[in-house]
């Protein structure tokens, strides 16, 4: 329906006597609808799917298409969900799950990433853009080469040093050991791709009012706390939202290094135990996890579109 | 260069260093150190000191002789060559569909096809899990079964008599969808960098849409043809998040849902074969080395580093 009115707002202003036209503004309502529809068609299923997941959150069955309409909605999945109850039809046996740890958990792990990828990306991205230092290129060609390396490859290799180092750590810090090897690990898969992005940040802000500090005298790591940072302020922002995005999705390290090393959960190995390992498990609760799982990438997908693709555009090109 | 400035470069460059010392080039050089060991259950002081090739020897053997194992490789071929075709012609029909539409119609297209690369991996498992389910809940056997297609539920990936191609499919259709995205984004950015005036001269000697983009629009992004071509190939041989999943919850067929690098993961997390598992990555980093190099030439790497100004 947006789509409908969006173009009707448009034709009124195209409709509006200018000079400005091109050939290309000519054809371009007509083609818009029909790409526009050839596209949506495209993309039905995964919307249904989309659709389905969330709507069996709140049913009393799993929904498969048209029983949509049919279903009758409460917000019973959820509840037994917070109560951590995953097998409402084994009730005796009920298994008690504190998902408030997991989501606590899965936010740590996302939140630690986040930090980690942004001042490991901020420091590194300015020397790259503003300092003369040899071995600059060679090292910024090698962040890419990185970036190709299979992660299941690192992936040995970096569990093998875990267990190396986990005899060494006394019990009480145990938790937050796997906890910080974690966010480590997994931040460091993002940071030749964020270092290459922070650099095109800061290769776009003029170096005038930077160059007039350093005459006056100020040190490099003052002019680049006191003004560069501030200029590249909606770049750290954007990096952040992505760090934080893929450490939330992750699923391999977690389950690795968390689950697997520590029987520590978070909301993508508590799913992927719900449906795995659990015969009983009630579908629509699974879906309810799903949606809660999916509520924070779809609520930063619908604010930060446009930063979103410009980044990624920016990102990958580099 | 003074000592001061050397502390500078330091002070920015070692949080970033040391990340990239640890969790990337020790790991490396380790896990290639792994493939020449008998590592197993990860138990490092047993294994680790011994020096042999018995894990080549044993995959050698393993690619000769083991029907699991042919039956990996020839899922990898075939899921990494019809995904990757399918990722870049859809990432280039999605580029050329975006393009020709209005700015604001546009983005909310591009955004929406983003979508399954962003939504967590097990959350986007889950959505075809319930899309491929064995039963009659399904949501493909629940409209077939509607439309009177099919008499009984259909178990897509695990049905014996449905495979290899079963499982082909449903490894292909739920990665096809979030690749398509890289693909789109790259055309679409390298799309809107062609001259105006060269689309605007076409369209003017009355050029139809389609001589547009054979002539005008393809030619110019053919580079970035190859280079999305190279990396997706890259990435479709080595990530394996979902198909991790998929192959645990039993939407796949165990041995036709595996691709080599879930094999490799298998071999050394639930297998406990690590030197096994090594040696068979060590592999995937040879043909990653090849293929980063390549697309590195491609990328014009020159141009992206412009010396820096501002330098006193």
């Amino acid at each position: 329906m947006s789509l409908v009115s969006r173009l009707r707002l448009r034709r009124r202003r195209v409709e509006k006597p200018t000079a400005l036209h091109d050939v290309e503004t000519i054809p371009r309502r007509r083609t818009t609808l029909i790409l526009a529809l050839a596209l949506g068609i495209a993309g039905l299923p995964l919307i249904l799917l989309y659709l389905i997941l969330i709507l069996s959150s709140f049913a009393n069955h799993m929904l498969s298409g048209p029983d949509i309409f049919t279903a009758k909605y409460s917000l019973q999945n959820w509840r037994l969900l917070f109560e951590g109850k995953l097998e409402p039809a084994a009730v005796p046996l009920y298994t008690f799950r504190d998902l408030l740890v997991i989501i606590l958990n899965t936010f740590i792990v996302a939140g630690g990433v986040a930090v980690v990828v942004v001042v490991a990306s901020t420091l590194a991205g300015y020397a790259f853009s503003r300092m003369r230092f040899r071995g600059r290129r060679g090292l910024m060609e090698f962040l890419i080469l990185l970036h190709a390396f299979p992660g299941v490859a690192l992936l040995i290799a970096v569990y093998a040093i875990y267990v190396w180092t986990l005899k060494s750590i006394p019990q009480s810090m145990l938790t937050s050991y796997q906890f910080l090897y974690t966010i480590l690990a997994r931040a460091s898969l993002e940071i030749p791709m964020s270092i290459w992005l922070m650099k095109g940040f800061f290769d776009k802000i003029p170096w005038e009012v930077e160059w007039s500090a350093l005459v006056d005298g100020a040190s490099r790591i003052k002019t680049w706390w006191r003004i560069l940072l501030p200029q590249v302020k909606p770049g750290i922002a954007a990096l952040a939202i992505f760090a934080f995005l893929a450490g939330w999705e992750d699923l391999i390290y977690v389950h690795v290094f968390l689950y697997v090393a520590g029987n520590i959960k978070t909301l993508a190995t508590f799913i992927e135990e719900a449906i795995g390992k659990i015969e009983t498990a009630y579908l629509p609760i699974a879906a309810a996890a799903g949606t809660l799982y999916l509520l924070p990438t779809l609520l930063f997908f619908i604010f930060t579109q446009k930063t979103l693709l410009e980044t990624m555009g920016g990102g990958v090109k580099g | 260069m003074n000592k001061s400035r050397l502390g500078t470069i330091l002070f920015f460059l070692s949080p970033a260093l040391a990340l990239v010392l640890v969790f990337y080039i020790i790991p490396l050089i380790l896990a290639i150190y792994i493939g020449f060991t008998p590592l197993r259950d990860w138990n490092l002081k047993a294994y680790l000191g011994k020096f042999t090739t018995q894990s080549y020897q044993y995959l050698f053997y393993l690619l000769t002789h083991d029907p699991d194992v042919s039956k990996v490789v020839k899922t990898t071929i075939v899921f990494t060559t019809v995904t990757l075709v399918v990722n870049v012609l859809g990432g280039l029909a999605l580029a050329l569909a975006t393009f020709f539409m209005e700015e604001r119609v546009s983005l909310t297209y591009r955004s929406l096809w983003l979508l399954p690369r962003l939504t967590p991996v097990a959350v986007y498992s889950l959505l075809w899990y319930y899309f491929f389910l064995g039963d009659a809940s399904g949501t493909l056997n629940s409209l077939l079964l509607r439309l009177g297609v099919i008499d009984h539920p259909v178990s897509w990936g695990t049905d014996p008599s449905l495979q290899p191609e079963g499982s082909w499919l449903i490894l292909i259709v739920v990665n096809g969808f979030v690749g398509v995205s890289f693909g789109m984004i790259i055309f679409y950015s390298a799309l809107k960098s062609i001259p105006r005036e060269h689309i605007i001269a076409a369209r003017i000697d009355g050029a139809t849409t389609l001589q547009l983009i054979r002539r005008v629009m393809l030619p110019q992004i053919r580079w970035h043809l190859v280079y999305v071509t190279i990396w997706q190939l890259l990435s479709l041989l080595t990530t394996f998040a979902h198909i991790f999943l998929l192959t645990e919850w039993g939407v796949v067929d165990r041995w036709w849902g595996t691709t080599w690098a879930l094999y490799v993961f298998n071999e050394a997390f639930t297998t406990g074969e690590q030197g096994v598992a090594a040696a068979a990555a060590t592999i995937l980093v040879a043909i990653g080395a090849v293929l980063g190099i390549i697309s590195l030439r491609l990328l014009g790497f020159k141009k992206m580093m412009p010396e820096p100004r501002g330098e006193l």
